[in-house]
């Protein structure tokens, strides 16, 4: 049944599994093997850390803000431009709940620097309705139940929208296999394929891409 | 059963908009002005004593407020360990991944930098990561009083129950069974990151917590800190999940309200995923031992059972597992140890004694079943219990229809072969086990308001962690008041607005507050019955605390039998699940929608846990190796079959209209099906989970 892997799928969103810089350092290093009883101690910090200009274009609008160098794109959306419903599950490219659209394709945003960023269009999940007109994908998560905590539900609704995007009428399998970079640990997983499925079916689909 | 005009009709959840739109608010949403960003210093050890910490460093970097270490914060976290201190920091630190230190400084990136620059000697201790190990004399003591946890006199006893005569059942039995089965310690994985932020006020504290009790969560700051329970205030809006791991207060938002005393501003604490792995807590690892006793048509004769529980260092929770109490038998006799290790901690994670005790124990009856040459069914037909310990009937019975009506829908006997039968390489097979869950009634508040429109606001103290509790608890309401859903909102997730709720654990939301919002309503009719409805700006107000019990010799479950077909591909030894029906008796079910929604998520959890998750460790240093979705194998899309499901709505007395409970038996009988699947379809029986490939594959060598 899986034609695609989750290791192969996270490879393609071009993520990886390594992240640059939001990894909390110091946790990998405090559980990190080690041998001696005293811990390394790191040299000193430089306080001040360099920004780079870049120009984002949001749902839509354009953003110009300095970014410090490791900022990540999911960081600045959340804690710099208010779009918090962009959610961090894992900060490390394995769970799907930051997954935005860079330039159409699906990303997790906790593995792109907002410096990659710079002059390219993302869509998050606060730009998928339309002047309060719900996407259909949105219509059919609503009708089929499909979040049930909802944390995992913004990177699901990207991921589909992807897939529709690109695939407007997709098998089920399909489905499974766009959206399997995407975790739900309430594991509703039949929810959000009965959903994504019935969207797809749905007229309105055509005209949102 | 009489159909009701609101309750038992599919809704859609009330807050699904928001939900899907990205403005649901969950507590790492929340931005406060000044607010400082928080991180904690773990362990690189599993047990070390802390010789010299110096944080001057650290300090002394600009934007660094606060730090918190063992040495200047002596704050007890009390449900972080039922029978020992357990400090915020401890020293010595018990487990990879024991806090050492909390830093917060005014962005996330240098509160990360300053946790660099603090400088710990340890002094490595030995450790212990089996609990039958760490059992064995000589074994590092890993508290006072030794690794035997101690029970509630304060003993180093087993947990023990006993029915019958153990020694006459054996004596009676025409065979007897013993065998062994193992589990693995897997963690919670829910998506929602552990975020607290907290705000002092004078000594006012407000903490913006991930908890699945605002109620519990504010009793137990309140504790903890010495502050009067009226000083604290909970919120939480909206809530990313937990499965137990967010019960009651944690550490973090105790950690948040020091650093935030100390600091002088509110302080947002973030646990990365890798903390929210390892220094959390898990399901607890089993060793089960089993002895049963049967006659030649299958009657049981006796069932002896003693097992070890994984505590890690600090016992959060009981250790029990359960599964014993399925069979209707004359002579058992169970023995739990709860033992102390320096894994990571262990304790409530969805039907916390459960999936794996069922996994041992439907594992061994349906061997038993094929020793003796019955259909699992009938078996189990014979000896499922009929009343709770052979002792006490149920308030409702669903569990036979359960089996007989979920075997039928799944077409078991068409589907049923004899084990390994098949050339393979790739074989079918299917397998089944039933479950059963408490559904207790118990004391919760409910307040509900009726205004000059004649529109109703009810406020609930619920968190609603995926449950869809806010829906359900609106659904009881317009029920009760017999009026359109959409003319009740209700006010949620704040101890500021909302009464007392018990907490959303051991599947008690519907049971408890829903009943609350039935008597509130009621006390609603009477104010309106007495004053009129309100006018203009009038309000009319009804509220309840009850405190219902069901007659003391009764026992109300909820039941379920789930059913797999599995397909194994015997030269790659991977196992996938290709069918799946789950069969429930949850008594009335409020909301069919969002509660098929809770079945198919628990028995996925459950297909999870039997083949793939696992927190592994490396046993020569003590130190987790799996930390992480990626790691611990959690289900996917792909992995996950169509998840049929059942409900066989019993008739109950108790309760809101009748219903019992779902969240967590849906997890319960699910792992012990695909177990038996597996080896209806290769004859061999993995007995340590979880069934990867690489055990596949040794049994089928």
């Amino acid at each position: 049944m899986s034609k695609i892997s989750r290791r192969k799928f996270v490879e393609t969103t071009g993520t990886g599994l390594v992240v640059a810089t939001s990894v909390p350092l110091a946790v990998q290093e405090a559980t990190a093997q080690e041998g001696s009883a005293q811990q390394p101690v790191a040299a000193p910090t430089p306080v001040v850390v360099p920004r780079t200009p870049v120009r984002l274009t949001i749902n839509g609008t354009e953003h110009r803000l300095p970014v410090e160098d490791r900022w990540t794109l999911v960081e600045v959306l959340r804690d710099h431009l208010g779009l918090t419903g962009t959610k961090i599950g894992c900060d490390r490219g394995e769970c799907g709940a930051c997954t935005v659209l860079l330039d159409g394709k699906p990303v997790y945003s906790c593995s792109q620097l907002a410096v990659w960023a710079d002059g390219r269009k993302i869509q998050t999940v606060e730009g998928l309705a339309r002047n309060e007109h719900l996407h259909p994908l949105q219509e059919a998560f609503i009708e089929h139940d499909g979040p049930q905590c909802g944390y995992c539900t913004s990177g699901q609704l990207m991921s589909a929208k992807a897939l529709l995007d690109h695939n407007p009428h997709p098998t089920m399998e399909e489905v499974r296999a766009a959206m399997t970079g995407n975790i739900c640990r309430c594991s509703n997983y039949n929810r959000y394929v009965e959903a994504v499925l019935a969207a797809s079916a749905s007229e309105a689909v055509g005209r949102t891409a | 059963m009489i159909a009701l005009k609101t309750v038992g009709h599919p809704a859609s959840r009330i807050d699904a908009l928001q939900r899907v739109t990205g403005r649901a608010t969950y507590t790492g949403d929340l931005h406060l002005p000044g607010m400082l960003y928080a991180r904690v210093l773990r362990s690189p050890h599993p047990h070390a004593r802390i010789v010299r910490i110096d944080v001057s460093k650290a300090l002394a970097l600009p934007g660094v407020k606060a730090i918190l270490t063992h040495e200047n914060c002596d704050v007890v976290w009390g449900s972080g360990d039922m029978r020992n201190k357990r400090y915020l920091f401890n020293n010595p630190v018990r487990f990879a991944g024991d806090a050492v230190a909390a830093v917060a400084a005014v962005d996330r990136h240098l509160a990360e930098d300053a946790m660099r620059l603090i400088d710990v000697q340890y002094e490595v201790l030995p450790f212990v990561l089996d609990p039958e190990e760490a059992l064995k004399p000589g074994a590092v003591e890993i508290q006072p009083g030794g690794n035997l946890s101690a029970d509630n006199k304060g003993e180093h006893k087993p947990e023990t129950y006993r029915h019958g005569d153990l020694e006459k059942g054996l004596r009676e039995a025409d065979q007897v069974f013993e065998d062994h089965y193992s589990s693995a310690h897997i963690n919670n994985a829910q998506l929602e990151i552990r975020v607290s932020t907290a705000e002092w006020a004078g000594d006012k504290l407000t903490v913006y917590a991930a908890t699945q009790g605002i109620s519990m969560c504010r009793i137990e700051i309140a504790r903890d800190l010495k502050l009067p329970l009226e000083n604290v205030r909970v919120v939480c809006k909206y809530m990313g999940g937990g499965f137990g791991n967010k019960n009651q207060c944690q550490d973090s938002d105790l950690m948040a309200a020091m650093l935030a005393k100390k600091a002088g501003a509110p302080v947002k604490l973030e646990f990365t995923r890798k903390e929210d792995f390892i220094a959390v807590h898990g399901r607890w690892p089993t060793k089960q031992y089993y002895k049963v006793g049967v006659k030649r048509d299958g009657t049981l004769t006796a069932i002896q059972f003693r097992g070890y529980s994984g505590m890690g260092p600090y016992r959060k929770s009981s250790g029990d597992i359960a599964g014993v109490e399925l069979y209707q038998c004359p002579n058992v006799e169970k023995l739990v140890y709860p033992v102390l290790t320096n894994m990571a901690v262990s304790a409530n994670l969805r039907g916390p004694a459960y999936p794996q005790g069922i996994f041992g124990i439907e594992s061994l009856m349906d061997h038993i079943a094929y020793e003796l040459k019955m259909d699992p069914i009938d078996f189990r037909l014979k000896n499922m219990t009929r009343k709770y310990h052979d002792e006490l009937p149920y308030t409702s019975f669903g569990l036979e229809d359960c089996v007989l009506r979920g075997a039928e829908a799944f077409e078991w006997k068409k589907r049923w072969h004899p084990p390994g039968e098949g050339d393979g390489p790739v074989k079918r097979g299917v397998g089944m086990a039933m479950g059963a869950f408490g559904a207790a009634i118990g004391r919760s508040s409910a307040v509900i308001h009726l205004d000059g429109r004649g529109q109703y606001e009810l406020h609930v103290g619920v968190t609603d962690v995926g449950t869809a509790a806010k829906t359900t608890m609106a659904l009881i309401a317009a029920e009760e008041l017999g009026v359109p859903l959409a003319k009740v909102s209700v006010v949620s997730g704040d101890t500021e607005v909302c009464p007392y709720s018990v907490g959303e654990s051991g599947s008690r939301t519907t049971t408890h507050t829903g009943y609350a919002v039935i008597q509130a309503v009621k006390d609603l009719k009477q104010q309106i019955a007495d004053k009129g409805l309100p006018q203009g700006d009038e309000i009319r107000t009804g509220s309840a605390t009850p405190d219902p019990a069901t007659p003391k010799d009764t026992a109300r479950y909820s039941f379920a039998a789930h059913f797999a077909e599995v397909e194994v591909d015997t030269e790659l030894g991977h196992a996938r699940v290709v069918k799946y029906l789950a069969a429930h008796d949850s008594g009335r079910i409020i909301n069919p929608l969002t509660c098929a929604s809770q079945v198919k998520g628990g028995s996925t959890m459950g297909i999870g846990m039997a083949l793939h998750e696992e927190l592994l460790y490396d046993a020569a240093h003590g130190l987790p190796l799996t930390a992480g979705y990626y790691g611990a194998r959690v289900m996917t899309h792909l992995d996950t079959p169509e998840i049929g499901v059942q409900f066989v709505e019993t008739e109950d007395q108790y309760g809101p209209f009748g219903a019992k409970s779902i969240g967590e038996s849906s997890i319960i009988p699910s792992v012990g099906a695909i177990a038996n699947a597996i080896f209806n379809a290769t004859g061999r029986r993995v007995k340590d989970l979880p069934i990867n490939r690489e055990k596949l594959l040794e049994v089928l060598a």
